[in-house]
């Protein structure tokens, strides 16, 4: 709160009073005042009049950079009123009665919000644990079918399963703490889960994987990390140009190990590469072909924030993408 | 006869694992009766179990300590709860393996080839010998009347795949499958190319039709 802030605020006070005060001497010089007492008298009570705007002013910018550093300091901001110190004033008492009530059902507000999220989590989780039983079934049932019939079904089922895969880790990235579990890996593990996860995609697609140096060890969750290369497979495979392949290889950078999968697919078109990471965006390679959801690269991104993994994706038109995963080697800050 | 005791409380998943595994040749053992299973194991002396975490009303880490004092059989988890922590669980339990549903079939049978062989109830053996050919896998060499070819890691796993199974079809998916289990994956084409250089081989050992095609179907040894 500036001076000038202040004054505007209390302005009609202000003025009322100098009114007051200038009607009183008026009234004091028509009934014969001697000047000089008049003066002492306007200056006395002027100074006083001062004086206790000054104090006022000074105490109120001093609460209120008090109240300022105390929200400062908040993790949680709407518990502001629990960690006011006492009011002053009645008035204050009051104001900070009323922010408490509001505070207090805001926190209700939130606690509920939080519960119903971990309720959706769990309900979907439960729902796709629920889920694999049949598809489990499907998938032994297929084995009995032979030829074209057998491998479509396969590779809907397939389908079917990634998706499922996607909407399980979707609700987990909105509350990912709770099944973080970083340990050391090699990379191989973590590509051959992949790959294994994804067979029936990428043989189908034709496509042929070419390793390299990944008996490098990495700090990682190993679920998160599968899920995330398993996204990239699909994606290779779904955008797969002519003899696709998919070549994976890894080298260590300072402290960490870099991971690049990069495939010979159709690309991105230049202008479309600072959306890829976005929810929902599919672009004009996905509205092509459809059945794209837009969901995959942003939950790629969205649990490497998690994992302290950083993703980048270079891609050329017609000459394919490439993404790197730079994963830590070393155990520090997490 | 490997005898696989299953502990699946789905049972359109227990009847079909059942029938898949009788027809990879293995005894299937399904258990319907949670209540007693230590005691049937006990009883009927499995190769392996393959136990799934989630029965109704067990504690499959329980059940899991239970069975590994009952027999001694390896241990293979089935879930379908992917989550870290259950996995170290498992493994810290004494788990063999760790395989999450859906599970595709060619990589739940390649697990149980691979706990079996692990666990000594199927003979590992360096050497496979076939249709008078005697592979190496150790070494990567192919040996036949006293003449030794070198076999590259993919020319390797189609032979041992092929004298396997040997005077049987073997079809391509089967090999690709094959090749994918053992990390190298290659795509029809280059099946077809890996093919002719070991055909090119085998004529070195002046064997050149040994691997015949049989159209449609697959190779034959």
């Amino acid at each position: 709160m500036s001076l000038g802030e202040f004054l505007y605020d209390r302005l009609g006070r202000i003025v009322l009073w100098l009114a007051c005060l200038g009607a009183a001497g008026l009234f004091l010089a028509a009934t014969g005042t001697q000047p000089g007492v008049l003066a002492l008298l306007t200056a006395v009570l002027l100074l006083i009049f001062l004086a206790v705007q000054g104090t006022d002013y000074l105490r109120q910018r001093a609460r209120l950079r008090e109240l300022e550093r105390i929200l400062e300091g908040l993790e949680e901001k709407y518990l502001f009123t629990e960690c006011v110190p006492p009011a002053d004033t009645l008035y204050e008492r009051r104001l900070f009665d009323l922010m408490r009530r509001a505070g207090r059902a805001m926190t209700g507000a939130v606690s509920d919000a939080r519960a119903a999220q971990r309720d959706y989590r769990e309900t979907v989780e439960s729902w796709v644990h629920e889920i694999k039983a049949p598809i489990t079934a499907a998938r032994l049932v297929c084995r009995q079918l032979e030829g074209e019939a057998r491998r479509k079904l396969d590779f809907e089922l397939a389908q079917i399963e990634a998706h499922v895969e996607r909407a399980l880790f979707y609700a987990r990235a909105e509350s990912p703490e709770r099944d973080c579990v970083i340990r050391q890996f090699p990379l191989s593990e973590l590509v051959f889960q992949a790959v294994e996860n994804h067979r029936t995609l990428l043989r189908q697609s034709g496509v042929q994987i070419e390793t390299q140096g990944l008996e490098q060890t990495v700090y990682t969750d190993k679920q998160w990390a599968v899920f995330i290369l398993g996204q990239l497979f699909q994606n290779a495979a779904r955008y797969r140009g002519e003899a696709p392949a998919i070549a994976i290889s890894a080298e260590p950078l300072e402290d960490r190990v870099q991971l690049s999968v990069r495939d010979n697919g159709i690309g991105i078109p230049e202008h479309e590469l600072p959306r890829v990471f976005d929810r929902g965006f599919t672009g004009s390679n996905g509205r092509a072909r459809g059945g794209a959801t837009g969901m995959g690269l942003y939950l790629c991104k969205k649990l490497s924030g998690f994992l302290d993994l950083d993703i980048q994706l270079t891609s050329e038109e017609g000459a394919g993408t490439c993404v790197t995963l730079s994963f830590p080697a070393k155990l520090t800050k997490l | 006869m490997r005898k696989i005791m299953i502990l699946e409380d789905d049972p359109a998943i227990r009847e079909e694992l059942s029938l898949l595994l009788r027809n990879e040749g293995y005894a299937p053992l399904p258990v319907t009766d949670f209540a007693t299973v230590t005691e049937q194991a006990a009883r009927e002396q499995p190769d392996l179990i393959l136990l799934d975490i989630g029965l109704p009303g067990q504690d499959g880490f329980a059940l899991c300590a239970a069975l590994r004092k009952a027999v001694s059989a390896p241990v293979i988890f089935v879930t379908s709860r992917d989550s870290g922590l259950d996995e170290v669980r498992a493994l810290s339990l004494g788990g063999d393996d760790y395989i999450t549903k859906p599970y595709s079939v060619p990589v739940l049978l390649a697990r149980i080839k691979a706990v079996l062989r692990r666990s000594g109830a199927v003979g590992s053996t360096d050497t496979v010998e076939a249709a008078g050919l005697r592979l190496s896998l150790t070494k990567g060499t192919l040996t036949a009347a006293g003449k030794t070819v070198e076999l590259t890691r993919n020319e390797l796993q189609i032979m041992a795949c092929l004298m396997g199974q040997a005077g049987q079809i073997v079809s391509r998916a089967d090999l690709l499958d094959a090749l994918w289990d053992s990390q190298i994956y290659i795509d029809d084409n280059s099946l077809s190319v890996n093919m002719t250089r070991l055909r090119g081989k085998l004529a070195e050992l002046g064997l050149p039709e040994l691997i015949k095609t049989r159209r449609g179907m697959g190779y034959q040894l």
